[in-house]
C-alpha cells in the first residue's frame, strides 16, 4: 500500500496537523511519501523525514508560491498518477479541503472528511468520521483508489521517529486554467500566539468573564502558558470577542493538550467543541456548572481573582 | 396596570415581505404549481397533483419542465416537522386509495388502549375519555418520518422538492400572487453579505399553495395583503415534545389533564400532557399549553420537566433515555379563527396555515392531508380548463370542496370549545361538555377569541418549583436545543423581530416562554424597561413570539432544528 501525505506550510514552517496526519500514515505501513508546493520550500521537505515520510516529492516553482489550490491540484494529480498512490491524505484546512475537492474530481476519486481515525484493513483502510455533531461514530470506506482522506486538524498527534526523507524534485505541469486565479492579498488576524486550532494550550472564556475586559486577563495567562485565547458563543455573540476563536458546536472544535475553561459554565453546544482535550481545568464560581461534571480538574472560585495569580505563578516557573 | 405584550408590537410590516418579480426574465425560475412548504398539507397536495398529471400529461406539458415544486425551509422534508402524533388514517388513505395499503404507510402503533388521567402532584385519577379525545383504530406515528415519506412519493409522483429553501417574500404583481420569492443565503449579522453569499431567486408560478404549517410567514404576509383574516384573531398553544427509548413497551396511549397546569381561573392555563408508545421501545410525551396562559414564569419546557417527575410517568420513561426533543406551536382557534376565504387571486391556504385544527381532538394532519388533496384537485381543475388561477374566484372550487368536507363539518361542531376554557378548566370542561352533547348546536352563535398577545401579564413565583435539571430525567433547555439537532449558522442575520426595550414582566415572559433559550432579560435601563437579548441561532422556529408580542421571519434556508424522530 502507497500512501501519500499533502504537507501543507505557512511563513516557513510544516503545519502541525499536516505532520500529525504523516504519522499516522507512517503508522499505517506500507510505502509513505509526503508532497509540498511552494517556492523556495526544499529545506523544510526534508524535516518530513523524521515524521515517517521515506520520500518528499517538492514542487518548488514561483507559480506555486500563492497558498493557490488549483496549481496544487495538479502536481498532486501528477505524483500520484506517476507514483501510483492508493491512499491520498490532507489534514483538513482551506487549502487542504479544496484540494482534496478538486483532486477527486480531477482522478475521479471518493473523498472522505471529518475523518478523526485511519487504520489498515486488510488490502486497504478503513476512516473513522463522528458524525450528526459527533454524536455518532461511522466507520467509512472508498469503493475505489486512489483513496481521499481529510483528517480533522488536531485529531491525530505529530511523533518523531527520527527517519531522513529522499527530497525528490518534481517539474510540475500545471494547467492553463489552473493559473487562472491570482492572489490579490494575503492578510493575517492579529494576534501573538498560535492559532486555537494549532495550540497545544487554550485558555477560553465565557460569560462569567463580566464582560469584554474580562479577556485582558486570559490573554496575560496565555502568554504566559505559550497558548491560545478561545471563546464560547455566548461572548462571541454579545461582541466581546472575535468569531474566529469561538469554539464550539458552531465554531471551531479544538482538542489541545490543556484546556482551561474560565467562567464557562459548559453547556453541551461549547463542549462538543472541546470534549477531546487531553486535560480540562475549569475555573467558575458556580459550583453546579455542568463544566465541572467532565472537567479533569474543577476550580470553584472568582476567575478574575485566580487568573492573574496563575499568570504570575507561570511567569515565575518560567522565569526560574 | 398589567402589562400586555400587544402594547409592545414587532418592529414588522407585512408590506416588506410582498414585492414584484424583479430577476432578469432568463434567471427566474418557473414552475407549474408552487408549493410551500413540505409538510402533510404540502406533500399531499404534490402528490395528488402527481397522480393528476400523471392521467392528464397533455396538462403537464402545458406546465412546463418543472410542473410541481415544493420548498422546504429546513435541511431536509420532515427536519421541521413536530407533531403528537396519533393520527387519523382516513385522509392518507384516501391519498393513496388503490396505490398503497394502511399497512405501507410509516404507522407506528395502532392504538388500542387510551386512558385519560385528571393529575395532581401525588395522584392520578383516571377519569372517562371526552368522546372528542376517542381515539381507537387510530395511529401513532412521528410526523417527521411521515414527512420523509411523503416526500419520496412526491418525488416519484415528478415534484421538485427544493430543501434548505425559504419562502421569503410573496410575489404579487398586478393584485395577483404570480409566486415566491426565496430568500438569501450567506449574509452576516448586520446584513452584509459574506463570501459565501447568493441571492434569493424569484420562482413565478401558475398557482400558489401555501402549505407552511403553523404560523406561516407567507400566509401571514398574504392573508394581510388580501384582508383575509377570519371573525375571530388566531391564538395558539405551544407543544413541548421528548421521545424517550424506554425499558418496556407502553401498551396503550395516554392523555393528561391538571398538575402542573393550575386551574384557577386567574391562571388561564389550557392544555394537558400526553404520552404515546411508539413501537414497543420508544414512547413520545409532551405538553400542550395555551399560549392565553398569563403568568410570565410559566415555562412549557419546564412543565413538561415537571410532569417527568409524577409517578404516572416516571414508572413509564424511568431507566429509559431521551432520545429526542422539539417544540412547535399549534394554532388553536379552528373554526371561528379560519381565514374568511382559503383562497386568494392564485393562491390557496391549507393544513397548518389555514389554522386547521381540531383542538378538542387534538388533531391536524389529517385536515393537512385531505386540505393538500382538495387543493391539488382544485388547482388541477382550474389549469385543466386553461383557466388562470389569477382570476379573483378561479380558486373558489377549493373552498367550496373544503366546505364540504368533514374538516368543515367537524371544526364546525367543536368551534366554542376552545373559548370556553378562558373561563378556567372546570366551567370550560362543563361548556365543552354541552357542546359535545349537542353537535355543536348549543351554544347557537360563534363565541369570540381574544388574541394570546393581548393578555395582560400577572407574575407568581410559579420557577421555584420547576425540578433543577439531573441530565438523567429532567434537562436544561440548552442541552434540549441541541438535542433537537439544531445547528444553525450564528452569524447570520437576526430573524426575530421583537422591541428590545420593554418591560421586565415582559422580557420574563419571553425568556420563560422560548423553549430554546432564545432570549435573556438584559440590564434595566433606568426608566423601568430592560433590554432583551436575543440569541437567535438557537431557535428552532416553534412561532411562539409571534403569538405573544413579537414575529418570527424566517432564518436562512437549513437552519433550525433537525428534527426525525419527532
Amino acid at each position: 500500500m502507497k500512501t501519500l501525505v499533502f504537507l501543507e506550510h505557512h511563513e516557513g514552517e510544516l503545519l502541525k496537523p499536516s505532520l500529525g496526519v504523516l504519522s499516522k500514515a507512517a503508522s499505517l505501513g506500507g510505502e509513505v511519501a509526503g508532497v509540498m508546493a511552494g517556492s523556495d520550500v526544499e529545506g523544510l521537505a526534508a524535516q518530513a523525514g523524521a515524521y515517517g515520510a521515506g520520500t518528499v516529492y517538492v514542487a518548488d516553482d514561483p507559480r506555486l508560491d500563492a497558498p493557490l489550490p488549483q496549481p496544487r491540484v495538479d502536481v498532486l494529480a501528477q505524483v500520484v498518477q506517476a507514483g501510483g498512490f492508493d491512499n491520498v491524505f490532507l489534514a483538513q484546512s482551506i487549502l487542504g479541503a479544496d484540494i482534496a475537492a478538486g483532486l477527486a474530481a480531477r482522478l475521479d476519486a471518493g473523498v472522505n472528511w471529518q475523518l478523526t481515525d485511519v487504520r489498515a484493513d486488510g488490502d486497504g483502510i478503513t476512516g473513522t468520521q463522528p458524525v450528526l455533531a459527533d454524536t455518532v461514530v461511522c466507520e467509512v470506506g472508498w469503493t475505489s483508489t486512489p483513496r481521499i482522506a481529510l483528517f480533522r486538524a488536531g485529531a491525530l498527534d505529530a511523533s518523531e521517529t527520527g527517519g531522513q526523507a529522499t527530497v525528490e524534485p518534481v517539474q510540475p505541469e500545471l494547467q492553463d486554467f489552473s493559473l487562472a486565479a491570482e492572489m490579490l492579498e494575503q492578510a493575517h488576524e492579529e494576534s501573538s500566539g498560535p492559532s486555537i486550532e494549532d495550540a497545544d494550550i487554550i485558555v477560553a472564556g465565557g460569560r462569567g468573564l463580566g464582560g469584554p475586559e474580562g479577556f485582558a486577563p486570559l490573554e496575560e495567562l496565555a502568554k504566559a502558558l505559550g497558548g491560545a485565547v478561545a471563546a464560547t458563543r455566548a461572548v462571541v455573540d454579545a461582541g466581546w470577542y472575535p468569531y474566529s476563536a469561538q469554539v464550539g458546536q458552531t465554531g471551531k472544535t479544538v482538542a489541545p493538550k490543556l484546556y482551561i475553561g474560565c467562567g464557562i459554565s459548559g453547556a453541551i453546544q461549547h463542549k462538543v467543541g472541546m470534549q477531546s482535550s487531553n486535560v480540562i481545568v475549569a475555573i467558575n464560581k458556580d459550583p453546579n456548572a455542568p463544566i465541572f461534571e467532565f472537567a479533569d480538574l474543577a476550580v470553584v472560585g472568582d476567575v478574575n481573582e485566580i487568573v492573574p495569580k496563575l499568570t504570575e505563578l507561570v511567569r515565575a516557573r518560567k522565569g526560574a | 396596570m398589567s402589562v400586555r405584550p400587544a402594547d409592545f408590537p414587532p418592529p414588522f410590516s407585512a408590506g416588506e415581505f410582498v414585492t414584484e418579480p424583479s430577476d432578469p426574465a432568463h434567471e427566474r425560475i418557473d414552475v407549474g404549481v408552487l408549493i410551500v412548504g413540505a409538510g402533510p398539507a404540502g406533500l399531499a397536495c404534490a402528490i395528488r397533483l402527481g397522480q393528476l398529471l400523471e392521467e392528464a400529461p397533455g396538462v403537464a406539458e402545458r406546465l412546463g419542465d418543472v410542473p410541481v415544486a415544493v420548498l422546504e425551509k429546513g435541511k431536509q422534508p420532515g427536519s421541521h416537522l413536530l407533531s403528537g402524533a396519533v393520527v387519523n388514517p382516513g385522509a392518507l388513505r384516501t391519498l393513496f386509495r388503490g396505490r398503497l395499503a394502511t399497512a405501507d404507510l410509516p404507522f407506528l402503533t395502532r392504538v388500542h388502549g387510551e386512558g385519560v388521567f385528571y393529575l395532581t402532584r401525588r395522584r392520578a385519577l383516571r377519569i372517562p375519555a371526552p368522546p372528542t379525545m376517542r381515539n381507537h383504530g387510530n395511529f401513532v406515528l412521528s410526523v417527521s418520518e411521515l414527512g420523509r415519506f411523503l416526500a419520496g412519493h412526491a418525488e416519484e409522483g415528478g415534484a421538485l422538492i427544493l430543501p434548505e429553501t425559504v419562502g421569503e417574500q410573496l410575489l404579487v404583481s398586478g393584485g395577483r400572487v404570480v409566486g415566491v420569492r426565496t430568500g438569501d443565503k450567506g449574509r452576516g449579522r448586520d446584513g452584509e453579505p459574506l463570501g459565501n453569499f447568493e441571492p434569493g431567486s424569484d420562482i413565478v408560478a401558475r398557482a400558489t399553495v401555501l402549505a407552511e404549517g403553523t404560523q406561516g410567514h407567507l400566509t401571514g404576509v398574504a392573508l394581510d395583503r388580501f384582508g383575509l383574516q377570519g371573525e375571530s384573531p388566531q391564538v395558539w398553544a405551544l407543544g413541548v415534545k421528548e421521545v424517550w427509548r424506554v425499558p418496556k413497551p407502553l401498551r396503550r396511549i395516554i392523555h393528561t389533564l391538571g398538575w402542573p397546569l393550575r386551574n384557577g381561573k386567574r391562571y388561564r392555563e389550557f392544555g394537558g400532557s400526553f404520552v404515546y408508545p411508539m413501537g414497543d421501545d420508544m414512547v413520545t410525551l409532551g405538553m400542550v399549553v395555551g399560549m392565553d396562559y398569563r403568568d410570565v414564569e410559566l415555562s412549557v419546557h419546564d412543565l413538561l420537566q415537571e410532569l417527568k417527575t409524577h409517578r404516572l410517568i416516571r414508572n413509564i420513561i424511568g431507566g429509559g433515555e431521551r432520545l429526542a426533543w422539539g417544540a412547535k406551536t399549534i394554532p388553536e382557534g379552528g373554526f371561528l379563527a379560519l381565514p374568511s376565504r382559503l383562497h386568494g387571486p392564485g393562491v390557496v391556504f391549507c393544513g397548518d396555515g389555514a389554522g386547521l385544527v381540531n383542538v378538542p381532538a387534538l388533531k391536524g394532519i389529517h385536515y393537512a392531508v385531505e386540505s393538500g388533496r382538495l387543493a391539488a384537485e382544485a388547482v388541477f381543475a382550474t389549469l385543466q380548463g386553461g383557466e388562470t388561477a389569477w382570476r379573483p374566484g378561479a380558486l373558489e372550487r377549493y373552498d367550496e370542496s373544503l366546505q364540504s368536507s368533514f374538516v368543515w363539518k367537524e371544526l364546525r361542531a367543536v368551534r366554542n370549545m376552545r373559548p370556553a376554557f378562558a373561563k378556567g378548566f372546570w366551567r370550560g370542561g362543563m361548556k365543552a361538555g354541552m357542546q359535545t352533547a349537542t353537535m355543536g348546536n348549543v351554544p347557537r352563535g360563534n363565541a369570540r377569541l381574544e388574541r394570546d398577545a393581548e393578555v395582560p401579564l400577572i407574575r407568581s413565583n410559579r420557577a421555584a418549583r420547576y425540578p433543577a435539571p439531573d441530565g438523567t430525567l429532567t434537562f436544561d433547555k440548552l442541552s434540549s436545543v441541541y438535542a433537537s439537532g439544531n445547528r444553525t449558522r450564528d452569524d447570520q442575520p437576526n430573524h426575530i423581530r421583537i422591541q428590545r426595550e420593554v418591560p421586565v414582566d415582559l422580557a420574563e415572559l419571553w425568556t420563560r416562554m422560548c423553549p430554546a433559550q432564545v432570549y435573556e432579560v438584559g440590564d434595566p435601563d433606568g426608566e423601568g424597561t430592560v433590554e432583551v437579548q436575543v440569541t437567535p441561532s438557537n431557535c428552532v422556529q416553534c412561532g411562539a413570539i409571534t403569538a405573544r408580542g413579537g414575529r418570527l421571519t424566517p432564518p436562512e434556508g437549513g437552519s433550525g432544528p433537525e428534527y426525525t424522530l419527532t
